[in-house]
């Protein structure tokens, strides 16, 4: 008999035998796993389409998500802009991403306006607090709400656009401290067009750059930089020449056949004595239809020109022959270089190159695609979808002016142009903003800006969330379309979202303006939803198959340009004897890329240095002033003083001292701060926004840092082998 | 099948922009070392962009050279190390076995063109930074020696891509990170074994040339001179 003691005792026995043997069984089946195969990885990777906002070129990416985390951003071989390309800012978008210091979810400021300390609060928290002053401001005076972002492109503008439009106010500022202001005036001004030109480099045989920086930071670097090595080597028997004129040997330059040194704010008059020469000799057909030399051009002989710029007049007439002789030729203005009041002149002198050498319009010449085509639905909204490429300085400047005078109740800020940082001090933002009782940022990064506010909503970084964009040149009539390639990492919403729920709330005119549950919606709503066209085109990275029709030709085409205009240098020679020439950080752009530790450790292509900024001056100029390499010099100018350490630069004119923008963040975050002073102080608040228009001079000081330079460990290669 | 893998830098296209090297930190799991570590000329980056400069002004003159692992056909890092942590490979690549490396840094010590790198720290990556590291490759350790691989994991998954459809591997599969970024399309990568790959038709060009060539190491990637003048 088995009593009940005895069967639980057996019971017990049995379970604990089939226990152990279960054990060995499955642990045999797990070794394998504790110790996984050589080159196992977990998972399959991804890849998902979307677009890079590292710049506002609108590049299109490619993004390697392995296991729900983004591991890798390439460009998306499909996107016209970029066609597989990315530069190094496009890839750093991951630490962007993955940025210990990114905001995870919504604060208020817990101190003094601008002590920059703040206390993490609820989204719901957060709306309330959005929406209190809003819907006071919206019923007492619409009109004193301020928005503050950058130029918002795709239907994150039409959003944007409508809900202020819709909520009463006109004061919509949209502030891009490289917007090309002057070249698109004088495109209006030679070319009858608006707009960007589209410089068709590829089939171009004959480059003439005038300070031109459109390989480093111009308006599409990647699409050039693409498109100058296919001009280089991809033509079996065409190798296209280039040549650069400028005060600075940059990166731009550096890549040039042959550059020519000419003297600060002098660009526009090499460019009219070149233009002088093809009407004098009749070079081109253009040429000669215009005739007779007219009264603008007869003063710049190449004699005369090389008494004002420094440029040889034979080098002039060279440059103008073989212009003319290599059809289709090009000519190309910078950025940077075109920031002062002058710079209107210069661009339009070199379109009056293009216009003379007959390349409007034409293979390897310039062209004006009509860019807003895609958003033409739109109607009279397309320029919230399209905006004008430009910087809106002269529209900060009024805003400003509004906010000191206690104009805004009320500012909703976005967007990575940092106006505290990028605007000059003289101009006083910080003191204005101050005079805002209420301020709202949409961020994914607290900075010198964003530290000012009152509220600071997170956002998603560009690869966690929806949106389309138009990218300004080399699109071809593409649309992007950006979508979350991952979970979003922290809790955040992008600024539409919460513009669109607020609209809701608030009821009435900006509800209705404002028809979407989400902007997933309105994007969906816009390109036909899941399912149809927009599933297709999500794979591939947005709508590539339309091309652009041309703009119609302007009916009459003027050759005639804005008159000739000297550079007016701030600050009086004898006392500031340099010229100081700031551009654009090759690897931080305008400072957006200062707080990723790739990018400040990438050294700079000219000088070498990382981590900190410096004062380029030509050897010359420094053995002059008793400098060595990596000395330490204070660098006043009318308006401010700093200190930075020196690098050398032999292409650069002795008479300028070079700095990049990007460094001297004070609250930016680690990686961000401290690593010397911001060069925009320098600068006074001028009626422009010119980068290159003030005299500095140099005095040796001490600093206790150095300048970090990548070395070149095996020692100096014989140049003359590689070329 | 032997692949003969090679790489051919154009320098009339590099405009020395550095994308490459961005691309490389991200593909490779390299680490950011901080200022003062680069005082010390202690960059990890498996790829560099020297900047040499010619001339004075008005003349001056810079040209940009990117210098990866040459991955030598002779080479002389891979005879000096103690413990065969460096070794040429099936397909003729240099490659590192990590745990074998003790540090005694002979092989950057015999490698001409410096593009050896040490570990002289564990580096770290300040969470979640860590979120982005690539989980094909190891994160190397303090002591260890590393370079660049021509991104042996991408070749890896070229082959087994291959293998699974039952093909060979064709011009294109494998496309290292830095040449598939960079801009100016200055780099091509590919097999010598394929005589109608694109590698085969570019070291073709009279303009190629090897860095130090005198030595005999024979390296991998070849460079083609820069041009002068409106034709070829």
């Amino acid at each position: 008999m088995l009593d009940r003691r005895q069967f639980l005792k057996l019971g017990g026995a049995t379970a604990f035998a089939t226990l152990f043997g279960g054990c060995e069984k499955v642990q045999r089946k797990l070794i394998p796993f504790v110790i996984p195969p050589e080159n196992y990885t977990l998972g399959e990777a991804l890849w998902y389409a979307s677009g890079c906002r590292q710049c506002p070129a609108g590049c299109g990416v490619v993004v390697r998500v392995s296991e729900g985390r983004a591991k890798k951003v390439e460009g998306n071989p499909l996107h016209p802009v970029n066609r597989g390309k990315l530069c190094a800012r496009g890839q750093a978008a991951l630490q962007a991403l993955y940025h210990p210091e990114r905001l995870s979810q919504p604060m208020k400021l817990s101190g003094a306006r601008g002590s920059g300390s703040y206390k993490p609060v609820s989204w719901e928290e957060a709306l309330s607090l959005l929406m209190g002053p809003l819907k006071t401001v919206k019923t007492e005076a619409p009109a004193s709400l301020l928005m503050l972002t950058e130029p918002m492109r795709g239907h994150a503008g039409l959003v944007a656009g409508r809900f202020m439009k819709a909520f009463g106010s006109p004061h919509r500022v949209a502030w891009d401290p490289f917007g090309p202001d002057a070249m698109i005036t004088a495109n209006a001004a030679v070319y009858g067009v608006r707009d960007l030109p589209e410089h068709d480099l590829a089939n171009t045989r004959y480059l003439l750059s005038f300070s031109g920086d459109f390989l480093e930071t111009g308006i599409s670097p990647v699409h050039y930089a693409r498109e100058f090595g296919r001009m280089r080597g991809d033509r079996e028997t065409i190798r296209g020449k280039f040549l650069h004129f400028g005060p600075r040997l940059s990166m731009t330059a550096a890549a040039a056949d042959l550059f020519l040194p000419c003297a600060p704010g002098t660009e526009g008059i090499v460019a009219l004595g070149i233009a002088h020469v093809m009407v004098r000799d009749r070079l081109t057909a253009a040429a000669s239809a215009a005739g007779r030399l007219s009264d603008d051009l007869s003063p710049y002989s190449p004699e005369a020109v090389e008494k004002k710029t420094g440029v040889h007049a034979h080098d002039i007439a060279a440059a103008a022959e073989e212009f003319a002789r290599n059809q289709p030729g090009l000519a190309i203005g910078g950025t940077a270089a075109s920031t002062g009041q002058d710079g209107v002149f210069h661009c339009a002198a070199v379109a009056l190159l293009n216009v003379l050498a007959g390349n409007v319009g034409e293979p390897g010449g310039v062209s004006f695609p009509n860019r807003a085509q895609a958003f033409a639905k739109y109607g009279a909204e397309t320029p919230l979808l399209a905006p004008p490429p430009e910087s809106g300085y002269a529209g900060m400047r009024a805003a400003l002016e509004k906010m000191r005078s206690g104009a805004f109740r009320m500012a909703i800020l976005s967007g990575a142009t940092n106006p505290a940082f990028t605007l000059p001090p003289a101009l006083k933002f910080v003191e204005a903003l101050s005079k805002v009782p209420f301020v709202v940022a949409f961020t994914s990064f607290l900075d010198e800006t964003t530290s000012l506010a009152d509220l600071v909503l997170p956002v998603p970084t560009a690869l966690e969330e929806w949106g389309d964009d138009v990218a300004p040149v080399g699109h071809a009539g593409a649309v992007t379309l950006c979508q979350p390639v991952v979970t979003p990492f922290h809790d955040t919403r992008s600024m539409p979202d919460v513009l669109i729920a607020a609209a809701k709330e608030l009821g009435g005119d900006p509800a209705k303006a404002l028809p979407w549950g989400s902007f997933r919606e309105c994007i969906e709503k816009a390109y036909g939803g899941p399912g149809g066209e927009m599933e297709k085109a999500l794979q591939r990275g947005g709508f590539f198959g339309e091309s652009l029709s041309p703009r119609s030709a302007p009916r009459e085409r003027k050759t005639s340009f804005p008159a000739a205009r000297e550079r007016d240098f701030d600050g009086d020679p004898k006392a500031f004897p340099l010229v100081l020439h700031l551009y654009p950080s090759v690897t931080l752009y305008d400072g957006r890329g200062a707080n990723l530790p790739w990018l400040q450790e990438l050294p700079d292509p000219v000088t070498t240095a990382m981590w900190r900024n410096w004062v380029e001056v030509n050897p010359k100029t420094a053995s002059g002033l008793d400098l060595a390499e990596g000395d330490a010099v204070t660098i006043t100018s009318s308006s401010g003083k700093i200190a930075a350490h020196v690098a050398f630069n032999p292409g650069i004119a002795p008479d300028v001292a070079a700095m990049p923008l990007g460094q001297g963040h004070t609250r930016y975050g680690k990686y961000a701060n401290g690593r010397g002073e911001n060069p925009i102080s320098l600068l006074p608040a001028g009626e422009t926004y010119a980068l290159q228009a003030t005299r500095v001079a140099l005095a040796k000081t001490k600093l206790s840092t150095t300048l970090a330079r990548a070395a070149h460990p095996e020692g100096q290669w014989k140049v003359k082998n590689m070329m | 099948m032997k692949h003969t893998w090679a790489m051919a830098i154009d320098l009339d296209r590099c405009t020395g922009c550095g994308a490459c090297v961005v691309a490389c930190n991200a593909e490779n799991n390299i680490p950011v070392i901080g200022e003062a570590e680069a005082a010390k000329s202690r960059l990890m980056h498996w790829i560099r962009v020297n900047r040499y400069w010619e001339g004075e002004f008005p003349e001056a003159q810079a040209i940009y050279l990117p210098i990866p692992c040459m991955q030598c056909e002779r080479a002389p890092c891979e005879l000096v190390c103690p413990v065969y942590a460096t070794y040429h490979n099936e397909d003729g690549l240099n490659a590192m076995v990590y745990n074998r490396c003790i540090g005694t840094r002979y092989c950057a010590n015999n490698c001409p063109y410096s593009v050896r790198v040490f570990n002289w720290y564990d580096y770290k990556w300040e969470k979640p930074l860590d979120e982005q590291l690539s989980p094909d490759l190891t994160v190397r350790s303090r002591g260890v020696m590393e370079k660049c691989t021509f991104c042996i994991q991408r070749i890896r998954r070229a082959k087994e891509a291959a293998a699974e459809e039952g093909r060979g591997i064709r011009d294109g599969d494998v496309v290292p990170a830095c040449v598939q970024t960079c801009p100016p399309g200055a780099m091509v990568f590919g097999d010598l074994a394929d005589p109608h790959s694109e590698i085969t038709r570019k070291l073709k060009d009279p303009r190629r040339f090897r860095l130090m060539e005198h030595l005999g190491t024979e390296p991998r990637v070849v460079y083609l001179k820069r041009q002068k003048g409106a034709g070829r």
